[in-house]
Order: structure tokens, then sequence, then C-alpha cells
């Protein structure tokens, strides 16, 4: 459960970062989608449930600040999570080039989950095409960019926390 | 343990189940999970926006005091333009009372200004939205139109305690009624596709055919007041387009909107105020 905690409060983090990005991209238009960071970290070092805790959470975070029906962001994380979870002992883990490309795929997947579901909203979906790929290319690159350090980051933060309870189990 | 491996076995029957149980979740529980989520991060909205104000505080006093006295002295020109409209504007509105009394016609609705400084934009391609830093404490009323200083910047989605959703009118989903400057008949207005790097746009639908639009003659677009929703008159952008639609009956075309929507720092709600009781007239 600690790791759990740990790992929601670094969801926070990253959703209020994705938001004070996007704040100062919004006057050239341009979008952030930082779904697959929510899921990769849970998915290839939690356990299923525990994984699942925090890939779900972070969907209905997410789901909260978004005009969906309440639960579609939590569905997309969760089977990115499952799918994820299936895979992980063919994929390198620790490996940050291996990292960045599950990020990316996974990132990708849940791009175009999330528009084919906004689609049929939009005045011209065919045109929206047009605004959602240049989104998904600032999102990629993005991505590319921050990955590795944010997923350091919950692993440090992680272990961080195992330290402490070991230290603490020791003392008791 | 048996469950362990069914789900490993199985994830996509496991994700079915999960879809099922949250389908099968009540309404009400999935709503007071939304509220309570929003609510939860609303600390983090809130001190993000008070951080870039106190930014903009300390870039501010970095300038020169010859800049300050100069802005001091434009503030100065445009006070006293407006306390001259201000003037106007009273004795319009005495006039409009004088003649609803004579004609015996309804009161317009009346609306007060609750400004409110932006915490958070959102524009992506699947919505547009703003996070304003007043809420229900501030008596915000849910469908609220908003404004500034270029026209309309949409209407109030949702209202939390100290949080407001505001969907921007450049919002795909977003939806309203308005005519073209000096005419009367209503036009469908929707929010577009809004093009990177570019101001953002709307779609108008069902516009008369003997109205023509083009970037070298451009129609302005105004609220056309009905449904109560938003006053008339209130500009939403500019038709730089119009052409016959596929039913041949009406044109649709592009409005640009005001590239300003995209760095939103302050906002007004205009709130209604509830119209005065009606004088009591003595029995003859």
């Amino acid at each position: 459960m600690r790791r759990v905690i740990i790992l929601l409060l670094t969801q926070v983090l990253l959703w209020a970062l994705l938001a004070e990005l996007n704040h100062g991209l919004s006057g050239w238009q341009v979008h952030v989608f930082g779904g697959a960071l929510f899921v990769v970290y849970p998915a290839l070092h939690l356990g299923r449930g525990e994984g699942l805790l925090v890939a779900g959470w972070a969907g209905l975070l997410c789901d909260a600040h978004a005009p969906v029906p309440f639960g579609t962001h939590g569905l997309l994380f969760t089977a990115a999570h499952l799918l994820l979870f299936r895979a992980r002992e063919r994929v390198p883990r620790n490996d940050p080039v291996s990292q960045i490309l599950v990020v990316l795929f996974t990132n990708l997947a849940l791009f175009l989950g999330l528009s084919l579901l906004r689609l049929p909203a939009a005045p011209a979906p065919g045109g929206a095409w047009g605004r959602l790929l240049p989104d998904l290319l600032a999102s990629q690159l993005t991505l590319a960019v921050v990955a590795v350090w944010f997923l350091a980051l919950q692993d440090r933060l992680v272990r961080l926390g195992d330290a402490w309870a070991e230290l603490r189990g020791h003392r008791g | 343990m048996p469950f362990k491996r069914f789900t490993q076995a199985n994830p996509l029957l496991t994700l079915g189940l999960i879809v099922a149980a949250w389908l099968l979740l009540p309404t009400a529980l999935k709503t007071l999970a939304r509220a309570s989520f929003f609510e939860l991060t609303a600390p983090v909205t809130l001190a993000a926006s008070r951080v870039r104000d106190l930014q903009d505080f300390w870039a501010l006093r970095a300038r020169s005091r010859t800049e300050l006295i100069e802005a001091g002295r434009d503030l100065a020109r445009v006070n006293a333009s407006f306390e001259l409209a201000v003037q106007q504007n009273g004795e319009l509105r005495a006039e409009v009372a004088r003649l609803e009394e004579l004609l015996r016609l309804p009161p317009l609705r009346d609306h007060r200004l609750e400004h409110a400084r932006v915490a958070r934009r959102d524009f992506s391609g699947w919505w547009q939205r703003i996070v304003i830093r007043k809420g229900r404490d501030h008596g915000i009323p849910a469908g609220a139109p908003v404004v500034f200083s270029g026209g309309v910047v949409g209407r109030v989605a949702e209202v939390h305690a100290t949080t407001a959703v505001v969907e921007l009118i450049s919002s795909p989903t977003m939806r309203l009624a308005g005519v073209v400057e000096g005419d009367t008949r209503p036009i469908s207005f929707q929010g577009g596709v809004n093009p990177t790097l570019a101001p953002p746009r709307g779609v108008v639908e069902l516009m008369p055919l003997d109205i023509i639009a083009n970037p070298a003659a451009p129609k302005r677009l105004v609220t056309a007041g009905f449904g109560g929703v938003f006053p008339p008159g209130l500009t939403l952008g500019t038709i730089v387009r119009a052409d016959l639609a596929s039913d041949g009956l009406f044109k649709s075309g592009e409005v640009e909107l005001d590239p300003r929507l995209g760095t939103l720092t302050e906002v007004s709600v205009l709130v209604p105020v509830a119209p005065p009781p009606a004088p009591v007239r003595p029995a003859p």
C-alpha cells in the first residue's frame, strides 16, 4: 500500500505539471497528452492489483477534469495497464530506450482511443485530425524527453519508501 | 490465488468485468466521485494560479517608474472615456425602463458582473475549457454566460466550491444562436476545429442565402439573445467565409474568433439578477 500511495502522489504531480504545460501552450493551440506516463511504471513494476489501483485512480483524476463520461480515462488506462502487464516479461524494464518506446506506443494507443471516442462530437470529424496530429506529435516529442526522468523519479521514490520502511522495521 | 491466475490468463475478460461493474455503478456515485476528484485537486490548480500571479507581480515590480507613470496616464485617459460611456449608459437604461413601462413590456433580464481570474486553460483538439477562480461560494450559477473585452468567452459548465469550469465558444461541442450584426434572422453557431498556431475558429450553419461574407468583406457575428442565456449583441466572432450548404437552402461558413481567447487571464461571469418585484397598484 505504501508504494501505491507514493505513486498516487507522483500521479498528482504529473497531472499538475501537464496542466501547467498545457496552460502555457494554449496560446499556440497546442495540447500535450501524457496518459502513458500514468500507466507505464505501475504496469511494469508493481503487482497486478496495485498497478490496477494506481492506473484506475489516475484515469479518474483525468476524468474529473475532462468533459467525458466519468470513467473514460479510467477504463482506457486500466485496459492499457492490463495489456502492458501481460507483456512486461518480454520488455527490458530498466533499459531507457525500451522504456521510451513503451511509453510512446502506449501514449499513441491511448491518444487514438480517446480521439475515436471524442470525434463524433466534432463538427467535422475528418477535419479534426488536422488539429489532432500536431497535438499527437507534440505529445510524443514531450514524452520522449521527459519519460525517462519521470519513470526514474517514480522508481527512486518507491525505493526510498522501501528503504524507509526497512529502516523502521529494523528499529522496531 | 486462483483469481490471480484467472486475471493473468484473461486480461481482456478482466477488463470486460471491470467495464461491466463500472456500467452498473449508480450515476449518483459516479457524480460524487467526479466532484470529489475535482475538489481534491482544486487546491493544486489554485496554488499554481496564485504562484503565476506572484510571478507577474514581481515581473511588474521590475518595471521602471517612467513606464508606470506612462501606464497611469494611459489608464486615466481610458477611465475618462469610460466615465462618459457610463453616463450615457445610465441615460439609455432609464429610457429603456420608461419605454418598457409605457409599452407594458416584460423587463429585460439583468445581470451583475462577477470578475474572475483564469486559473487554468485546457485547449485540446477534443475540448476547450478554462477553470476560473470563483465558484459556488461567489454565487456563480451553472449555465451562466462568460464574457471578456473581446466578446463572449463561453458558458459555465460546472460549478464547484471555489472554482468553476467554463466551456469556451471555440469548443467543438459548444452550440448557440447568433445573428449577423444588423440582421435579425438566427444562425446556428458551433465551435470548430481549432488549428495549431492559428486563431480559434467556429462554424456557422443555417445562414440565409443573401448574407455574403468573405475575407475581404467579413461579417460580425453577435449573440441573438434567444433562449435567455446570452444577452443579445455580444460579439462571437467574424464570419470570414460563407458557402452554399449541401442542402442548397442555406449557407454554412467559417467564423474567426478572437485570438485572445487562447491567452485569457481574466473574465467576467454574467450572473442573472432576479428582477425587482412589480409595484402593487392599489385597487380602484
